[in-house]
């Protein structure tokens, strides 16, 4: 087991290293000049060129790389060209609003999910498993913005049940942590909801076809029960998988819900770094993204070891 | 389960009352509001250096923590601020200026002389009015503690003006230390002598900026006006809220979640006007014009003829329609100097021949172009897509150059790629482009010299790169003239060189009305190009 | 004759009543499908504009009003559905053929795998929709450079899927036999392995598909979509937010339409999906 550790460990470095060169050529090589964004409309030529130097931009590319990648290792992810805050301090900021709203969107998604799973797998083939499932896939098929507008619209301008925008702190109380997070989390859980339920229903069923789960059937075990005791724990690991997959996907679904609700996450960050072509924030958020969603396949891989005990890593 | 959840509470509250658990709830409803406003700015305030970058952010930064030597007032004209008493030599070539009393950094120590020579030396270097200015500056000397002269070679009547100006970069004092820092470095600490204190801590980069009341500035006794006058702030924090999304900005407007919001979409007015509460009001009646740039140093605009038919074509009020919306807050506009101040004169604009059907204007563009000889190939328009008021401009300028023959190719992209590539002056094929189009403020446009885009320089001109000998001459005329008739004169000759030359399209001009909770705050100032929160109070 | 038509009418009956999700998904697209083809006859020029025109309710002349700069939403709409087909069934293309190309290498040989799977690894790790942003600032906006950004990300699940189908049967005896026969690798490949995948990669096609027309749409959203001049059910509900409550049918038309089209490809897929697993179908 300990070795099996390791070695994904090690793995994790060569996909870093992809990562980094990817980002890195894919911003340097392409139009875009931070420079003549600081510098502002009224400025002349000579200026902008006097501050892409003082930058560092005028270099040669790779020795702009080396210096960036050498710093990166040693855990420098360099400052922001233009607040001059260091990036790790900005994503330190935006960690907590970010994490917050995947936290509760997940909780959402997962809960009406595994729900509406079992219910179509229980009874699949059926009118209720087409309803079910045609259900899930409508909160999928609105885009984000447009489920966000209307509930806002509806839910706190009309009614004023809950804010319009913005985000609180859980160290400001718990209750307006989560008033703030409910609208986003439902707009945005929506649309993972028919990814999860799907899969869910998928093992579910094949759970049930297995020969164990017939026989008790036969026996005249009560079907809901046996699926909810046996069933479900035994289609944990399919379902550990795609919401895995789900807290990748989570993160550009969450850039959008950002925006749209004003959440000062990390998402935005690099969505107004993009625009800006503010390349360390831009390169310094992908490395750190990348690594996060690699220790998270790396902790989803371990787990399947604890729940399933067939699965064995040699 | 709202209602049952109300009476219930309400029957606590009585309970409570009776008991006296309450009491402390009631004397707290008794108290005054948190004096307190929240904003939400045009954009980000991503640099804090207000002389570093023209970013109009930074600029209204500036405003709110830093103070000015001297300041425009509601009728443009500059008014002493920092400095207490002027004198002008005879000759007109010395001016020396003592600072009033009272004036102290953030820090508690006195505002110098020294302090105010260094700020003015390392704004000029990256002000056009400034650099302008200090191309005729003999010397800056120290006369003592709280007095110091600027020395110049010749008379100089704008001197006080460039000094007063609230287009960005805003002559800001600063500590002699922190001004020393190189003008293409930005500065690492901020410490004003401004009405606000910046609140460093709370700052969160492209989400909040906190400002708090300064207790230990000492205003000017005037009233306020414009930037000039007395800064008496009556509110103890102001938050910019960084809201991206103008549908949430409104729905926050509207919900009372933020008092003020800088730049509502026109379009989306009545709806907030509709909302209780919600006043609106137009704080820079000059507003911003549009100007479409047209690139001189390649085919085909290098062609005086496909210039012409370029200007007649493109239609201001089919413009103005599409990207504003609602014709109380725009018109058209046949002067290159803002229609509307001191040097709007329209003398000359019937190159532009704005009161002609479109038909006819598009038959005399079209016989202007085969003149031109224009052999059909592709131009590039960059086309900024993610700014509302550039998206739809170009659109409707692609059409309109479409509509008379030109063959047009829109490189839609977002804003900061097209900041890039307008600066390149390579042929359009490789990596530059023949039209792009931006806005500047209106104050800053109403002076010939004060704007770049108006240089005609050629290549070292602002992008577009037009080269005039003739204009140029004039503009350094219009800054000796001796007043403000001789000014509108050479401005009348200006404007009809540069129409017949087609120096640029004006695209026509447009206020932009702000909306705030008139039921909360009250005491807004017309300012210009700076949204300041002094004189502003919170009354409910 | 009759009992030829019966049995045809019948049997069409059955498959209808047998795979309710498959019809009603593939009757949607193909009325869709028909409308986008047919546009320049049903609808007007969906780029001229008179900006007098602007923001007008649904009339005679503008069956489902104007937009913002005076264009007709109805005919946008008709139209739009060609770039919004095009993109979903590009992307689909796009990933699917790559994917299964590079997946079937990797699973065949252990040699390209390593090296493959990295750099698949490496292109997940990238959240999709910053890359897919980061490409169009950097290349600039077009239909092209959306149907690559949009693709890119997906094709590393397609390798997984195939290479996974590779494995499981790489080593079946029928395999090995037709190995040890001489056969060449290309010919192994494609008529021995191949065919395992198809049924699985279809399905996969058509959530890849309807994934990428609302991709487009959130692009649109943040700035990074198809250029605003040619309509794109994505970009006309992007451009058009802000007119939820002023001009509600310039979101409302593209909105539907584009729900509409991602309903009835999810339905083909879960239909087909369901059809396809011997598993599931039996139970049915």
């Amino acid at each position: 087991m300990l070795s099996y550790i390791l070695r994904r460990l090690l793995g994790v470095i060569p996909v870093m290293v992809v990562v980094g060169v990817f980002v890195f050529s894919l911003l340097h090589l392409a139009p875009g000049d931070p420079a003549a964004i600081i510098a502002g409309d009224n400025a002349t030529e000579a200026s902008i060129a006097r501050i892409r130097a003082s930058l560092g931009l005028d270099r040669p590319l790779l020795e702009q790389f080396g210096k960036w990648a050498w710093a990166t290792v040693q855990g420098d992810l360099g400052v922001s060209m233009f607040s001059n805050v260091p990036v790790t301090e900005l994503v330190q900021q935006r960690m907590g609003p970010t994490f917050s709203l995947a936290f509760t969107t997940m909780a959402v998604a997962v809960i009406i999910a595994v729900t509406l799973g079992v219910l179509a797998a229980w009874k699949a083939g059926s009118l209720l498993d087409r309803a079910v499932m045609g259900l899930a896939v409508t909160g999928f098929s609105v885009p984000v913005f447009v489920v966000g507008y209307i509930m806002v619209y509806f839910i706190a301008l009309q009614w004023r049940w809950l804010p319009v925008q913005g985000y609180t702190p859980m160290s400001e109380g718990l209750w307006p942590w989560l008033r703030h997070l409910i609208l986003p989390s439902f707009a945005l859980g929506l649309a993972y909801v028919a990814l999860i339920a799907r899969i869910t229903r998928a093992s579910m069923l094949e759970v049930l076809a297995e020969d164990y789960i017939r026989t008790a059937s036969a026996k005249g075990v009560a079907t809901m029960p046996m699926l909810l005791r046996h069933a479900l724990k035994n289609a944990a690991v399919p379902i550990i998988t795609v919401i895995g997959i789900g807290v990748a996907l989570l993160i550009s679904g969450v850039v959008i819900t950002e925006s749209v609700f004003n959440i000062p996450g990390i998402g935005r960050l690099v969505v107004d770094a993009i625009s800006r072509r503010d390349y360390p924030i831009i390169q310094g958020v992908m490395i750190i993204f990348a690594a996060i969603y690699v220790l998270i396949n790396l902790v989803i891989d371990i787990s399947y070891s604890f729940i399933d005990p067939r699965i064995r890593y040699s | 389960m709202t209602s049952s959840r109300r009476s219930i509470l309400k029957a606590g509250a009585a309970a409570a009352a009776l008991t006296g658990i309450g009491a402390p709830h009631v004397a707290r409803a008794q108290q005054r509001p948190p004096r307190q406003v929240r904003m939400v700015p045009h954009g980000d305030l991503n640099v804090l250096d207000p002389i570093w970058t023209t970013q109009n952010m930074a600029a209204y930064h500036g405003a709110m923590m830093y103070d000015t030597l001297f300041g425009i007032d509601a009728n443009f004209n500059p008014q002493p601020q920092m400095v207490g008493k002027t004198d002008i030599s005879a000759d007109r070539k010395t001016y020396t200026f003592e600072l009033r009393p009272g004036l102290k950094w953030h820090d508690g120590t006195d505002v110098t002389a020294r302090d105010c020579v260094a700020s003015i030396r390392r704004w000029q270097a990256r002000d056009g009015a400034g650099q302008h200015l200090f191309e005729r500056v003999a010397d800056t000397p120290v006369v003592d503690a709280k007095t110091f002269r600027i020395v110049l070679k010749e008379p100089y009547g704008l001197l006080i003006d460039a000094l007063a100006k609230t287009s960005t970069p805003l002559c800001v004092m600063m500590k002699a230390e922190i001004a020393a820092t190189d003008p293409n470095t930005q500065i690492t600490k901020h410490i004003g002598s401004g009405p606000f204190k910046f609140i460093e801590s709370e700052y969160r980069p492209g989400s909040r900026v906190v400002y708090e009341r300064n207790p230990d500035y000492v205003p000017r006794s005037e009233p306020a006006s414009g930037i000039a006058g007395g800064k008496r702030v009556l509110l103890d924090k102001v938050i910019w809220d960084i809201i991206p999304d103008a549908q949430t900005a409104a729905s926050a407007l509207m919900a009372g979640e933020v008092d003020f919001f800088e730049v509502p979409p026109i379009d989306i007015l009545p709806t907030l006007i509709a909302s209780p509460g919600i006043k609106t009001e137009v704080l820079s009646k000059l507003g911003n014009v549009g100007q479409v740039r047209l690139n001189h140093l390649h085919p085909p605009f290098n062609n005086l003829a496909a210039r012409k038919a370029a200007q007649l074509a493109i239609n201001q009020e089919d413009i103005q329609r599409a990207a504003i919306g609602n014709s109380s807050y725009y018109r058209t506009c046949g002067s290159h100097f803002t229609c509307g101040s001191a040097m709007g004169v329209e003398d000359g604009s019937e190159a532009l021949m704005l009161k002609a059907p479109m038909a006819e204007r598009q038959a005399k563009a079209r016989e202007l172009l085969k003149q031109s000889g224009y052999d059909g190939k592709p131009i590039v328009l960059l086309h900024a897509t993610n700014i509302h008021v550039m998206n739809q401009t170009m659109l409707v300028v692609a059409q309109n150059l479409r509509q008379v023959g030109f063959n047009v190719q829109l490189a839609s992209t977002d804003w900061g790629a097209v900041v890039t590539r307008r600066s390149n002056q390579n042929p359009p094929d490789q990596g530059g482009w023949n039209v792009f189009y931006t806005w500047s403020g209106g104050n800053a446009t109403s002076s010939p010299i004060s704007l770049f885009a108006h240089a005609a320089i050629g290549k070292k001109a602002w992008f577009g790169w037009p080269e005039n000998a003739d204009i140029e001459k004039m503009r350094t005329e219009w800054a000796y003239a001796a007043n403000l008739e001789a000014r509108k004169g050479v401005a009348s000759r200006i404007n009809k060189t540069m129409m017949d030359y087609v120096h640029d399209v004006k695209t026509g001009q447009w206020v932009q009305p702000a909306v705030y909770r008139g039921d909360r705050i009250r005491g807004l100032l017309a300012v210009p190009e700076v949204v300041p929160w002094w004189n502003v109070e919170r009354y409910a | 004759m009759a009992t030829d038509s019966m049995t045809v009418r019948s049997k069409v009956g059955d498959f209808i009543r047998r795979n309710p999700t498959i019809v009603v998904g593939a009757t949607l697209l193909a009325l869709i499908t028909l409308a986008a083809l047919f546009a320049p006859f049903i609808a007007r020029d969906p780029i001229a504009f008179e900006p007098i025109n602007r923001l007008r309710g649904p009339s005679a002349d503008f069956w489902l009003g104007t937009d913002s700069l005076g264009r007709d939403v109805y005919a946008r709409m008709i139209y739009g559905a060609r770039i919004s087909l095009l993109v979903g069934l590009l992307v689909a293309l796009i990933s699917i053929i790559s994917g299964a190309v590079i997946g079937l290498l990797a699973g065949y040989f252990s040699k390209v795998d390593a090296v493959v799977m990295r750099l698949m690894d490496g292109i997940m790790a990238i959240p999709s929709i910053l890359l897919a942003i980061a490409l169009v600032a950097l290349l600039g906006s077009s239909v092209k450079v959306v149907i690559i950004a949009i693709a890119i990300p997906e094709i590393p699940r397609v390798t997984r899927l195939v290479r996974a189908v590779v494995l499981s049967v790489r080593d079946l005896p029928f395999v090995e036999a037709a190995r040890s026969n001489g056969t060449r690798v290309t010919k192994l490949l494609r008529r021995h392995i191949l065919p395992s995948t198809v049924a699985p990669l279809i399905v996969q096609a058509t959530y890849i598909c309807a994934s990428a027309i609302l991709t487009e749409a959130g692009l649109s959203f943040l700035g990074a979509g198809t250029p605003p001049e040619f309509p794109t059910w994505g970009n006309m509900i992007a451009s058009s937010r802000l007119y939820l409550q002023i001009a509600p049918w310039t979101i409302f038309a593209p909105g539907i339409c584009l729900a509409l089209v991602v309903l009835a490809v999810n339905l083909l897929g879960d239909g087909l999906r369901d059809r396809l697993d011997p598993r599931i179908s039996r139970r049915m």
